[in-house]
């Protein structure tokens, strides 16, 4: 490829990457301000960050609001897409359509309904609440992900193992779900961080008790200019960069052993990981 | 094989799944647990957040609870209209909040406070302590600070902040009716003692000189002082101690402007129907009787206490820089609740859809 | 034995569909109905609310600052993301999975984590005000709580979406066409005009349609960074919630969001159609 393309993707590359750095050093400024370079240098913002209930606790939620829109969403999202895959039936367009809504509809617009809705059933500032919305949120990606993995799935093994007697049920447990845990497993991944840096439907709905941490961090923004917000950066991007490090190093390795003219072992798990 | 050997594995995972059925149940069941236990020792105030609720927590809620063993947590910033929706949704974020004489007025008319009146002891407070069921602690001023490296030859009043030809730069004031009309009528040359009610067409055509000016549009104290600082704006209207704050920090210097400030009282409320109703009342009357604490807050938070009795613990020196100060209550505005009452709906809905569309 | 067909351990597809069905009427749609209901009925029953919409110049300039953004957020996004998916798509395997790593470590990272970065690197005592007074512009221009950083920011953030959409076309292309085009005697730019970039006019739509409907709205990014009187509309609609819990003008201008994002759906449906949509897109 053109050398020129390569400097431009590089250069882009950087643009894209670049600004997410510099939460790293402002997590440890001293001062109350944007300034940067800090001022001076301190730890106080991480001390902050894991002992304030101010954000230990929207921290928490978070966790636990991610893990249970992960459990509702695969609940509703399995059926679903193995009904998408392997039934035609009257509606499925419609069905279909009913599935990607939530993707269609703005978020904000949601927000307004739920507040009001959930206003009146009594789920605001409840981790039910929340939780119910981010499901919707993340139902649409869920089930895109697991009927991409149904329709590629070969199902003259599942025949195989009810020609050898075993259940419906037996062969789902035995057979259907490990081949598809892969899949299952990237599906749930996206519902918790559909989830997890949902910020606008959680700003309004979670409260004070079960506010997420994107809504407390909105707040340190907005109203309270509260440095604390860098450590809480920091922390969600480290995070990130070592997921996606840890995603990339078995391929850094995988490819390494192909160069060395060895076959490649884990074929089952690739399609899977490109989707992120 | 390959497949027999993920079959075995199954077992485990149901049993995951299980867990993770069993958690996410306990989980949903917690916060009706929770709260049930919180409802009876604890009690969620509304503060403006930054050094305001460090001051406020150290000064007036530490001493209440060591005193009466209820517990205070704190939910920020202070907001109108979350007091309103609370009524509405029925779902408390915060049992007792503070408000200006503006707010404390509109939300009484609307019915979103408790009485005051049987629940907290008067006879144990000063004269006029209790205004429109909110009890008045402190005074505080909203004024003009700018930067002077941008502005050598100074602005002397709201008028020259809203001069734009002469004074060309970014403004921030705060996004509440009652007092941004007011410094919009000083502006427009209206004298301090004809300025309630107020007249409105007068006080929006004067903003409109300004609009495209305001860069921020600031709803929390810590949120304007951090612009101010960091030089974002080069003038805003905020509150006095911010003000004060933004000059110690900022490495430019930053002027304060007493001329025309305007000062408002804030005012503790119960807000309607509270869970923990009896908490706040308790807290309202410890606030009333703690003269030292308040007295200490006000210092540190540089307001100007309304309990005479707070003024034994407080140096002259400290005295002077207080917006409640002879000196600079003369040369301020007092804003009048009771003057403005019937037009608190109208000043609101029209600024707001001034503000936003 | 009988020879089972159907594998799914429940017969037919209504148990399947069931959980969803009813699980996004009680959880979506009613709450999507009450947003209707609330803004032909709040506070009295009738059109008042996009009345007063309609009759707002405020309202109508929202509406176009909204889609200018959109489309300029748009537009930016393209020319930044096609090279960078050109590149993966073409490039050595290595190359690829730098840039593609490049990509997704911005497309994971929280919204609020990149608005922070972009407070700290506008911001008046930041890096890029610190440059421009040091090539000598004083004074230095203030950037952020402007239109720019809003749309400089919403554009970073979209990057990845674009990329996502333009790889997934651009990996099926055979690189075979290319070079046939070179072989008969084209100049590698004509090439590239001719066969290439209609070649990835799908995903260049596809990437379009995506960016310009989460753009329309987009709350965060407007809301903590933008100008207040350059508003966007989801901006707006947070104020009736927040501020003047006018929920009627609030569901009413919701509604009219809806309706822009559904128009432009229905656009691709149209042409594309909708399934097309999601099949390369990601998130």
């Amino acid at each position: 490829m053109n050398v020129w393309i390569r400097s431009l993707a590089i250069l882009i590359a950087a643009f894209v990457a670049a600004p997410m750095f510099i939460v790293i050093p402002m997590s440890f400024s001293s001062a109350a301000s944007l300034a940067f370079p800090p001022p001076g240098y301190t730890l106080q913002n991480y001390v902050n960050f894991f002992s304030d209930p101010n954000w230990t606790q929207p921290l928490t939620n978070s966790l636990l609001i991610g893990l249970g829109t992960v459990c509702m969403t695969m609940l509703v999202a399995v059926p679903a897409s193995f009904a998408l895959v392997r039934h035609v039936f009257i509606g499925r367009t419609v069905f279909n359509l009913l599935i990607m809504l939530p993707m269609i509809v703005p978020t904000i617009v949601m927000a307004i309904g739920y507040y009001i809705y959930f206003g009146q059933l009594r789920l605001v500032q409840s981790y039910l609440g929340v939780i119910l919305a981010h499901s919707c949120i993340a139902l649409p990606m869920s089930t895109l992900i697991l009927t991409a993995a149904l329709k590629g799935f070969d199902r003259s093994v599942e025949r195989a193992a009810m020609n050898l007697g075993a259940s419906p049920f037996t062969t789902f447990r035995l057979i259907t779900f490990p081949i598809l845990r892969p899949a299952f497993t990237v599906a749930g991944l996206f519902a918790f961080i559909a989830s997890f840096d949902e910020a606008v439907i959680g700003l309004f709905i979670s409260g004070r008790d079960k506010a997420t941490l994107p809504r407390q961090m909105f707040n340190a923004v907005r109203q309270e200019a509260d440095p604390t917000i860098s450590a809480a950066s920091s922390f969600l991007f480290l995070l990130v960069l070592a997921g996606v490090c840890i995603w990339l190093a078995p391929q850094l390795v995988r490819r390494r052993t192909r160069l060395l003219g060895q076959t490649d072992g884990n074929g089952a798990a690739q399609p899977a990981a490109a989707t992120s | 094989m390959e497949m027999f050997k993920n079959a075995s594995a199954t077992p485990l995972s149901r049993r995951a799944v299980l867990g993770a059925g069993l958690f996410g149940a306990a989980m949903l069941a917690s916060p009706s647990i929770r709260r049930a236990s919180a409802e009876e020792n604890a009690l969620y105030v509304n503060t403006w957040g930054g050094d305001w609720e460090a001051s406020v927590k150290k000064f007036l809620f530490e001493p209440f609870t060591a005193d009466t063993g209820i517990e205070i947590r704190t939910v920020s910033p202070i907001s109108f209209a979350k007091l309103a929706a609370q009524k509405t949704t029925g779902v408390y974020e915060f049992d007792v909040t503070t408000l200006g004489v503006a707010d404390v007025a509109r939300a009484n008319g609307a019915g979103l406070l408790e009485t005051l009146e049987g629940h907290v002891d008067t006879s144990k407070l000063w004269e006029g302590a209790i205004y429109e069921n909110g009890l008045a602690t402190h005074g505080f001023a909203t004024q003009m600070a700018y930067n002077a490296a941008k502005f050598p030859e100074g602005l002397k009043n709201w008028s020259d902040f809203f001069n734009v030809e002469k004074f060309p730069g970014n403004r921030s004031l705060q996004r509440h009716a009652a007092r941004v009309l007011a410094i919009a009528l000083l502006a427009d040359g209206v004298p301090a003692d004809q300025l309630f009610p107020y007249d409105l067409d007068r006080a929006f055509a004067s903003l409109d000189r300004i609009k495209d000016h305001v860069r921020v549009w600031w709803t929390a104290g810590p949120q304007a002082r951090q612009i101010l600082t960091d030089g974002e704006v080069d003038m805003a209207g905020l509150w006095d101690s911010d003000a004060f704050g933004a000059k110690e920090a900022s490495k430019e210097p930053i002027e304060i402007v007493w001329d025309q400030a305007v000062v408002d009282k804030a005012c503790w409320i119960v807000a309607k129907d509270s869970p923990r109703a009896e908490n706040g009342f308790k807290l309202i009357s410890h606030i009333g009787q703690n003269a030292e604490g308040l007295a200490k807050f006000c210092i540190a938070d540089q307001n100007g206490p309304m309990n005479p009795k707070s003024f034994d613990f407080i140096p002259a020196e400290v005295a002077a820089r207080m917006p409640t100060h002879p000196e600079h209550l003369a040369r301020a505005v007092m804003l009048d609740g009771a003057k403005l009452l019937p037009q608190l709906d109208e000043l609101s809905t029209r600024f707001e859809s001034w503000v936003g569309i | 034995m009988k020879l089972r067909t159907s594998p799914v351990f429940v017969e037919g597809p209504m148990p399947l569909i069931a959980p969803a069905v009813m699980f996004l009427s009680l959880f979506f749609l009613v709450p999507l109905g009450y947003v209707v209901w609330m803004s032909l009925s709040q506070p009295v029953i009738g059109l008042q609310n996009f009345g007063r919409l309609l009759n707002s110049s405020l309202f109508a300039s929202v509406l176009y600052s909204t889609f200018k953004t959109a489309l300029l957020v748009t537009l930016l996004s393209l020319l930044f993301a096609y090279p960078l998916a050109y590149a993966a798509a073409n490039g050595s395997k290595r190359f690829a999975t730098f840039l593609l790593t490049v990509v997704a470590l911005s497309f994971w990272t929280s919204y609020l984590v990149r608005t922070y970065a972009w407070m700290v690197i506008l911001g008046n005592q930041g890096p890029v005000t610190a440059l421009l007074s040091w090539l000598g512009w004083d004074p230095a221009p203030k950037i952020l709580f402007t239109t720019f950083s809003a749309t400089l920011a919403m554009t970073h953030a979209l990057i990845p979406f674009m990329t996502m959409s333009l790889f997934a076309v651009m990996k099926r292309i055979d690189p075979l066409y290319v070079r046939a085009a070179e072989n008969l005697g084209a100049h590698p730019l004509r090439a590239f005009v001719s066969v290439y970039l209609p070649l990835s006019a799908p995903g260049i739509v596809n990437g379009c349609t995506l960016v310009f409907i989460t753009c329309l709205g987009f709350y965060v990014m407007p809301v903590l960074l933008g100008s207040p009187r350059d508003q966007m509309i989801a901006g707006i609609i947070g104020d009736q919630i927040e501020q003047t819990l006018d929920f009627g003008l609030g569901s009413a201008i919701s509604i009219v969001l809806l309706a822009l994002t559904l128009a432009v759906y229905a656009v691709y449906n149209r042409f594309f159609g909708l399934d097309r949509l999601w099949a390369g897109g990601d998130r």
